[in-house]
């Protein structure tokens, strides 16, 4: 069992707080993601789980092992660093093989291990060469097989695809969900990437100033963000600042929107809105919330049309539709009068922070 | 060291053939300045170098190989060339034993501004001068000095005999020389990515196995440099031994000075010191190329 | 990192390097305690603190007139080099001419010749000079400002290239694409953007001039002799803290001037 488990760790600068009291369990063989923008601690907390940082408070355990004052050759954690950190003047089996060698392994053993981890990452046949004479997608896969040899309790990935192309990064996101799904290794991977986080892990936790924001599946937070910095993070742009006034919504200006069911935010708070949930009509539509408003820009994107619009109370949204090709819309050329609608239960209203 | 010198622009300027020529012609004041006041001079000094001295002429004009050849035929000069070398190697590695930890300290455990400061303050000794550095050692070093009385106040009674020995000039000299070797260093140890180091532990290594297996290999070629420049400069050294050594510890430079300013013996001294220049740049390749090759073998 | 090895580890290396540090600042600390020691003959442990080894060591004219025959040559000489560096540096970084490693390693090679075979060149050269045309220049002030220009020039170009060469090019075809011409581009935009490795230069040739020994010694003449040949001569006979008043006048000046330089350029890159 590996599970990992923190307990109110914080990291303080003098008196900046990178990490705040941040407690977090992290089950057998999930892979979490910590994401975030840069500057909010998603770093520091990885490596304070692996022990390049020390902990200014709290307790780290790994499978029941209090691991919070070890050094990081004594916590059996495969790390993979944003640069991958591969040894320059070493081949690459000899780069596998290190970690082996430090378990002092029999060379046997640890040459089967190497072949293994590297044709497990399909590169058996560059065992021999430099890492600089390997492209990054390879080093990245290199630097996975270096950390996982060792059989690690925990895996950790620093911004892994942060240096990758899009196209490799996709299949490299693959790739890497499918080993740590095949191996059941608890695995924390650090990104900045919404949806390098979403397409790869069992739960994401959005941090914001050292602390967590928000902690749930990918479905959750792409649904149910919590705050209006949450929903901005995932993506969405429409965010209509108001309060809940007797079980509905009233914006700034006083229009109330209905509100399906929920909710009792006191104060100011945020009705946000995916472009895609909004629809574009000629005609108010019954039984929706509606706003009328005019056409700024229109950008085409193949499958779906996007309009950028200026509600009459000054408010700017926007909408994405389906292509008329595809089912769609008539296209609504720029300055062209339109209603937004959408449905009362599509809309989550958000904290302010 | 700026040997890197950037790509020129390569956009022409309206007036583009005038301003290519005239670009390079910038540094001729330069390029005079150093040909007639050191290229000359060092051409005419290998020329005396063939020269026969004469008391009473100082040189006669010839064309002979006598001065290399009394060089090395007489053992005294030989013994002053072993001297000064191997001083130059112990001096250098003892810079290296205590310049490395402090270089990679500075690189891996001090802040930005502490950095800058303690690099000052290495600095500082460094570029006072030879004349004023040496003599604050004459200070510490005599039998009456800073060391005898603290070791006096421990009850060592004996005499030091530092001042005007070998070790006396090696302490000098790794004093000049180790600001040298720090700062070489500690750019090197600055280059090598600190996430290698962290790798490393995070695959079980411990901080010697880091050192041995991963930094070391990589900043060997950093190392050897610093080396030869410490090396090198010990091998010219001037004030260091003159002072510390005395009238009786005999190295290159010091006899350099003697044959040509002294003796006035032009012809000799200009051998001496093309003798002095072609020793050093000699080991310095040979140790060069012996350290190269250990390295490929370890990168293999 | 973490854990008590860690901590050991940086322990050790903070211990160790304090000594080595302590090590190199140890002279100066010395001399310039001593330099109030009141000893009349230089030794361990201080009878007494007095101000006067200061007086008469301004009282020696030989270290008077040495420091101020000092401070005008290397003055001088930052000034040649500064005249003579600057176009330079420009030819080295933005030139593109056949031979260019040549010159950069050419113009630098006052500092890798080794000072004791640079001053004996100069030395002979000087005296054959005298032979052959009956002007005297070793030991002429003429003579000494050119070895000292010789010493400033190499540590001026480094320290300007290096700051040239992270200026990028397209600020200069910039100004030259809006009309200026090349000594207006080299004036308005060059010179100011570079003007931080310039101050450093020149502060840097002055010291390195300032503190000459090995060129020095040969060209000095019986009533022209710099800071460091008198220090060296009054050494050869007495050992008071008169030395130690000198050194410390030294140490202070030069403790300034590299820590005004270092505002401006980081220091460590000189070398």
């Amino acid at each position: 069992m590996s599970e990992v488990v923190l307990q109110e760790v914080a990291k303080h600068y003098g008196p900046a707080v990178v990490v705040q009291n941040m407690s977090l369990r992290i089950a057998d063989g999930e892979l979490i993601s910590l994401l975030g923008p840069s500057g909010c601690g998603k770093t520091t907390t990885l490596r304070m789980i692996g022990g390049f940082v020390d902990a200014t408070s709290g307790k780290i355990t790994v499978g029941g092992r209090d691991v919070t004052g070890l050094p990081p050759n004594r916590r059996n954690m495969g790390f993979v660093f944003q640069n991958y950190a591969l040894f320059p003047h070493m081949t690459i089996a000899q780069n596998v093989a290190f970690g082996l060698e430090m378990r002092k392994v029999n060379r046997a053993d640890a040459e089967k291990k190497v072949q293994e981890a590297l044709a497990r990452v399909r590169l058996a046949q560059y065992a021999d060469r430099l890492p600089k004479q390997l492209s990054g997608g390879q080093q990245q896969r290199v630097a996975l097989a270096r950390a996982l040899v060792i059989e690690p309790d925990v895996l950790l990935l620093d911004e892994p695809l942060s240096n990758l192309d899009a196209s490799l990064r996709q299949e490299m996101k693959i790739e890497i969900r499918q080993l740590q799904q095949s191996l059941g290794l608890t695995t924390i991977f650090v990104t900045h990437d919404q949806d390098e986080a979403m397409s790869t892990s069992d739960r994401m936790v959005l941090m914001y100033n050292g602390k967590v924001e928000q902690i749930g599946s990918p479905d959750e937070l792409y649904n149910q963000p919590r705050s209006a910095f949450a929903a901005r993070f995932l993506g969405v742009p429409n965010l209509l600042p108001g309060r809940i006034v007797q079980g509905s919504f009233e914006m700034e200006g006083g229009t109330a929107l209905r509100l399906a069911g929920q909710k009792q935010l006191v104060g100011n708070c945020f009705l946000a809105l995916r472009p895609e949930v909004i629809g574009i009509s000629a005609e108010a539509v019954e039984g929706e919330n509606n706003l009328s408003g005019t056409v700024e820009i229109m950008t085409y994107h193949g499958a779906a049309v996007e309009y950028q619009l200026r509600t009459d109370a000054g408010l700017t949204l926007t909408a994405r539709a389906v292509a008329p090709g595809l089912g769609g819309p008539e296209v609504l050329p720029k300055g062209a009068k339109a209603w937004l609608h959408w449905p009362a239960s599509a809309g989550v209203i958000v904290s302010e922070h | 060291m700026t040997d890197t010198v950037a790509e020129p622009a390569r956009g022409a300027a309206p007036k583009g053939v005038a301003i290519r020529l005239g670009i390079p012609m910038l540094s001729a004041p330069a390029m005079i300045l150093v040909a007639l006041g050191l290229l000359l001079p060092l051409a005419l000094m290998l020329r005396n170098s063939l020269n026969i001295y004469d008391p009473a002429e100082l040189m006669i004009s010839a064309f002979t190989l006598e001065n290399y050849v009394k060089f090395f035929t007489d053992s005294f000069y030989q013994g002053v060339l072993w001297r000064t070398i191997w001083i130059s190697a112990l001096s250098t590695a003892i810079c290296l034993i205590f310049g490395a930890p402090v270089a990679y300290f500075l690189a891996r455990y001090v802040g930005d501004f502490a950095k800058r400061m303690l690099l000052i303050f290495i600095l500082v000794p460094l570029l006072i001068g030879n004349a004023v550095r040496t003599s604050a050692w004459m200070l510490i070093l005599n039998d009456h000095g800073v060391l005898a009385a603290i070791l006096g106040f421990f009850g060592y009674e004996g005499e030091l005999g530092l001042m005007y020995s070998a070790p006396g000039v090696v302490i000098g000299l790794v004093s000049v020389l180790l600001p040298f070797m720090i700062i070489t260093l500690n750019s090197v140890f600055e280059a090598i990515d600190r996430n290698l180091e962290d790798a490393g532990l995070s695959l079980g290594a411990n901080h010697v196995t880091i050192m041995r297996r991963i930094v070391l290999p990589l900043a060997l070629p950093g190392i050897l440099s610093g080396s030869v420049l410490c090396f090198i400069l010990s091998m010219n050294a001037y004030a260091t031994p003159v002072l510390i050594g005395g009238p009786t510890f005999h190295m290159m430079a010091p006899t350099v000075y003697q044959q040509i300013a002294k003796v006035m013996n032009w012809p000799f001294g200009a051998a001496l010191s093309f003798i002095l220049m072609a020793v050093t740049l000699c080991l310095t390749i040979w140790v060069s190329a012996l350290v190269q090759r250990k390295y490929r073998k370890w990168s293999e | 990192m973490s854990g008590a090895s860690a901590n050991n580890t940086r322990w050790a290396y903070t211990l160790f390097s304090s000594l080595v540090i302590g090590f190199i600042l140890l002279p100066l600390v010395f001399i310039v305690w001593m330099s109030f020691f009141s000893n009349k003959i230089l030794s361990f442990p201080p009878q007494g603190y007095t101000l006067d080894w200061y007086t008469r060591a301004w009282e020696l004219s030989d270290f008077r007139n040495g420091f101020f025959l000092s401070f005008r040559t290397s003055m001088i000489a930052t000034l040649v080099a500064l005249v003579l560096g600057l176009p330079a540096s420009f030819a080295l970084v933005r030139g593109r001419f056949a031979g260019r490693d040549l010159v950069n390693t050419l113009l630098m090679s006052p500092i890798v010749v080794p000072a004791i075979v640079g001053g004996s060149a100069i030395f002979v050269f000087f005296l054959e000079i005298e032979f052959l045309t009956g002007i005297q220049v070793a030991g002429s002030s003429l003579g000494l400002i050119m070895a000292h220009s010789l010493i400033a020039l190499p540590w001026m170009i480094r320290l300007v290239t290096t700051s040239m060469i992270s200026v990028n090019p397209s600020i200069e075809e910039a100004a030259s694409s809006l009309g200026a011409g090349p000594l207006t581009i080299f004036f308005r935009i060059t010179l100011p953007v570079i003007k931080p490795g310039v101050i450093a230069g020149s502060l840097f040739a002055f010291v390195n001039s300032f503190i000459d020994l090995e060129k020095s010694i040969f060209l000095v003449g019986p009533n022209s002799t710099t800071l460091q040949i008198a220090l060296i001569n009054y050494l050869e006979w007495n050992f008071d803290s008169t030395i130690g008043a000198v050194a410390t006048v030294q140490i202070s000046l030069i403790t300034l001037l590299l820590l005004i330089t270092d505002r401006y350029v980081k220091l460590s890159r000189a070398f």
